[in-house]
């Protein structure tokens, strides 16, 4: 067997334009531990501090709209000189990144939100759609990703390249290093999300890299997913033409089922590995349309399943990670454990992974630092339920600062692993007065209807 | 009868996004009644059995009108008169003057004027009609409680209008307002959110100053959010604006008040469910207040649980932007 340092050679070898930049914190906190998860406690909190406090710096510096919010705040770069100092910096409400104008003014908005220096951005439209001002931006080499339209409104966060990378290496290597020693460059995977390459919403764009890591990568919707066809789709629009497009996609999603079904087909009976990563309600609606033709595979220790998003699989139905797994095992033969579930959002670049012994989702903490907020929105301790905040030192191009509208809990260590960093418990919900939101919930609406039911 | 000139400065044609909410509303709206036949007709009336409405009694008392009292009679953009919002009328005038008008400043006033129809009025869903009658009546909806609002600055001298917009809200005012009854639930998610709210903005000293007169503070208290004051928002605190959805205008405009009627016709039971929640939500405000020692101290712990604040974002252009 490989042994993990190699393992990760090949895997940065692979995924070498992601690497981040040398001579930075985040150089010495992301890229050079070959284990994310296995970084003893002193050293992490050092690389920590020093990262996240880099971070804050430059933010500080560089972004005006942060900088007063932080000097309302009182708060500024001398005052950190700890890790506990880290939990005073200014945390902004995802809801922020929700409150946008439209036309030539979301252009402006977004600029206004960026860190930094903007490149040249050209508008071509007289009133820009989303998606104009979107693909002006990408023009310009600034990715504006966007998330959860679930009720009417989308999260749009821009990120210059740098950022991007960082959050595909991060995802990347999270993951790998998680199924350590599954993964290998020569295996064939299936992304159960829209094609990054022809898209911008997060659900998909994040995991772009696979296609750096795995040599052969189909993709479950392989067309163009706009802000507008979102909100037909999500039944945010009425009219005829919503209702074509509505019909559509319930068509591709009827045909995608299909075509999973026989990608597992040809590669049953070769030494083939096979990852899918995605949405985990299209990997449900297959194995359900299996199930019901009475059929099954055995991958055993050649499959493995990477999933993230949420876990609606209708309207009204959240299925158990543990079913999922369960389900899993049952009809492709995947072992326990890797399946995997990720936990990330739009506004981030830390992505959390289940260990695969008990299945805690466990925190990069070398880069990034995970809080629970009380209900007063205080830093809670550890074991208490909360609300999600996160610092992300990986964040360049807007402040990764943020309070979330999810409720976890936070433990100092796994109860189940070895490994020695805090971990969430495995499933993540929302707070109370939250909109449903997730990616996988996005594309299980996009897709229209309940597959498999 | 206006004539069109009148009909267009007075902005009493809904704006375009108002009619494409409209317009999306409208099919939800028939989507839901259409799969839901039997449903509509089950819940359309509530059975006399059954727990009804009772409206709650006028809280204040009403000063008569004189005709010597001070009004403000001009064709003004946001001082006149506009559909359902006449300042003009006597009781406007009356209450206007019972709350202090040409005594005190006019942000004063507007504060008087905003705490009056927040805390004295209760929201209940009914059609449009008159500021008049619903001063006299003391309940309405959303709407009738901002007409009364902008109704008594401009009977104060005071430039105000309409901000509406579509939106969501948070989870303790769907389960009121919405999940109380089946229908409104379909049409609400079928939408993914509500397709028309509004708020009332005063002009003071050269600014437009927001007015939500909605939610007295036991229904605010009920939502588990802080008792707002004059000049605070209800988006970003119990309501989200759909992006682009939000309007200014001066008058509601015409089609609104024929949709209220419409639905008060097809579905009562629909808008008497929602009236008793509201009544229901009111009284367990009640208990939370007096829980906390009142409405300040309730006010000071739920500021706290409020959260972090947002930061402020000032759009300023920027020359790496440019529009050709």
């Amino acid at each position: 067997m490989t042994d993990l340092n190699s393992y990760i050679a090949k895997l940065d070898k692979a995924i070498e334009k992601y690497i981040p930049s040398k001579n930075t914190p985040l150089y010495e906190s992301l890229y050079k531990p070959k284990d994310l998860f296995r970084i003893p406690l002193d050293d992490a909190k050092k690389m920590q501090l020093k990262t996240i406090k880099h971070s804050f710096i430059h933010h500080y510096n560089n972004n005006q709209f942060y900088h007063n919010f932080c000097k309302e705040h009182s708060f500024s770069p001398e005052d950190i000189k700890t890790n506990e100092d880290l939990d005073k910096i200014p945390l902004i409400p995802d809801k922020f990144f929700k409150d946008y104008p439209n036309g030539k003014e979301f252009a402006t908005w977004l600029a206004n939100i960026y860190t930094g220096d903007l490149p040249k951005i050209v508008i071509k439209q007289k009133k820009p759609t989303y998606d104009d001002v979107i693909d002006a931006f990408n023009r310009a080499g600034i990715i504006v990703t966007y998330s959860s339209g679930t009720g009417g409104r989308h999260t749009f966060v821009p990120r210059d390249q740098r950022t991007f990378l960082n959050s595909e290496y991060i995802l990347a290597k999270s993951f790998v290093t998680m199924v350590y020693p599954f993964w290998e460059y020569d295996s064939y995977g299936y992304l159960l999300m829209p094609n990054p390459r022809k898209n911008f919403i997060y659900a998909g764009k994040a995991v772009e890299v696979y296609f750096d890591a795995v040599k052969d990568v189909d993709v479950a919707i392989d067309r163009r997913v706009t802000t507008e066809l979102i909100s037909m789709t999500m039944g945010g629009a009425g009219g005829i033409k919503s209702k074509f497009v509505r019909y559509f996609a319930y068509k591709k999603s009827k045909k995608m089922i299909d075509d999973i079904i026989a990608w597992l087909e040809k590669h049953e009976n070769t030494d083939h590995k096979i990852t899918f990563v995605g949405a985990p309600y299209i990997l449900y609606a297959v194995m359900e349309k299996l199930k019901k033709q009475g059929r099954t595979f055995n991958f055993g220790e050649r499959g493995g399943v990477g999933t993230g998003g949420g876990w609606k699989i209708h309207e009204n139905k959240r299925i158990p990670v543990s079913d999922f797994r369960k389900e899993v095992q049952n009809v492709l033969g995947f072992k326990d454990k890797y399946i995997l579930d990720i936990y990330g959002m739009v506004e981030g670049n830390g992505w959390m992974v289940h260990c695969p012994e008990g299945h805690y989702l466990h925190v990069p903490y070398s880069f990034y630092k995970p809080l629970v907020l009380d209900d007063e929105f205080k830093p809670a301790d550890y074991g208490e339920w909360g609300r999600f905040a996160f610092l992300d030192g990986a964040a360049q191009s807007y402040p990764g600062f943020i309070v979330t509208g999810d409720r976890v809990r936070l433990l100092k260590r796994c109860p189940v692993c070895d490994r020695p960093g805090p971990v969430l418990e495995p499933e993540v919900k929302r707070a109370k007065g939250e909109d449903v939101r997730g990616c996988a919930e996005e594309v299980r609406k996009m897709l229209s209807s309940d597959l498999g039911s | 009868m206006l004539s069109i000139r009148e009909i267009k400065e007075k902005q009493l044609i809904p704006q375009k996004p108002q009619l494409k909410m409209m317009i999306g509303g409208g099919l939800a709206l028939s989507k839901t009644l259409l799969i839901s036949l039997g449903e509509l007709k089950k819940l359309r009336k509530i059975p006399s059995s059954s727990e009804r409405y009772n409206r709650p009694n006028r809280t204040y008392d009403l000063k008569k009108y004189e005709s010597t009292m001070k009004s403000f009679t001009t064709n003004e953009k946001y001082l006149r008169p506009t559909l359902w919002c006449d300042p003009t009328e006597p009781e406007v005038i009356a209450l206007a003057h019972q709350l202090g008008a040409y005594q005190k400043s006019e942000q004063e006033f507007a504060e008087s004027a905003f705490e009056f129809v927040k805390e004295k009025m209760t929201l209940e869903i009914l059609p449009f009609n008159p500021v008049s009658e619903t001063i006299k009546r003391g309940t309405g909806t959303c709407i009738h409680l901002i007409s009364v609002f902008i109704a008594l600055c401009r009977a104060a001298g005071i430039k105000a209008r309409y901000k509406m917009f579509a939106m969501n809200m948070i989870q303790a005012w769907y389960d009121t307002t919405v999940n109380v009854d089946p229908l409104i639930k379909k049409w609400y998610d079928s939408m993914g959110y509500f397709m028309i709210e509004g708020e009332g903005e005063a002009y003071i000293d050269g600014k437009w100053m927001v007015a939500h007169v909605g939610p007295r503070a036991e229904r605010q208290a009920a939502g588990g959010i802080p008792v707002t004051k004059f000049g605070e928002d209800s988006l970003g605190n119990w309501f989200f604006a759909i992006p682009g959805s939000i309007m200014y205008m001066e008058s509601i405009p015409i089609g609104l008040g024929g949709a209220l009627r419409f639905l008060n016709k097809l579905a009562p039971g629909s808008m008497e469910r929602v009236n008793i929640s509201v009544q229901k939500q009111i009284e367990r405000g009640k208990q939370i207040i007096s829980q906390a020692g009142g409405i300040d101290s309730y006010n000071v712990n739920a500021r706290k649980k409020k959260g972090p604040s947002t930061p402020e974002l000032e759009l300023r252009g920027k020359e790496q932007i440019v529009f050709e």
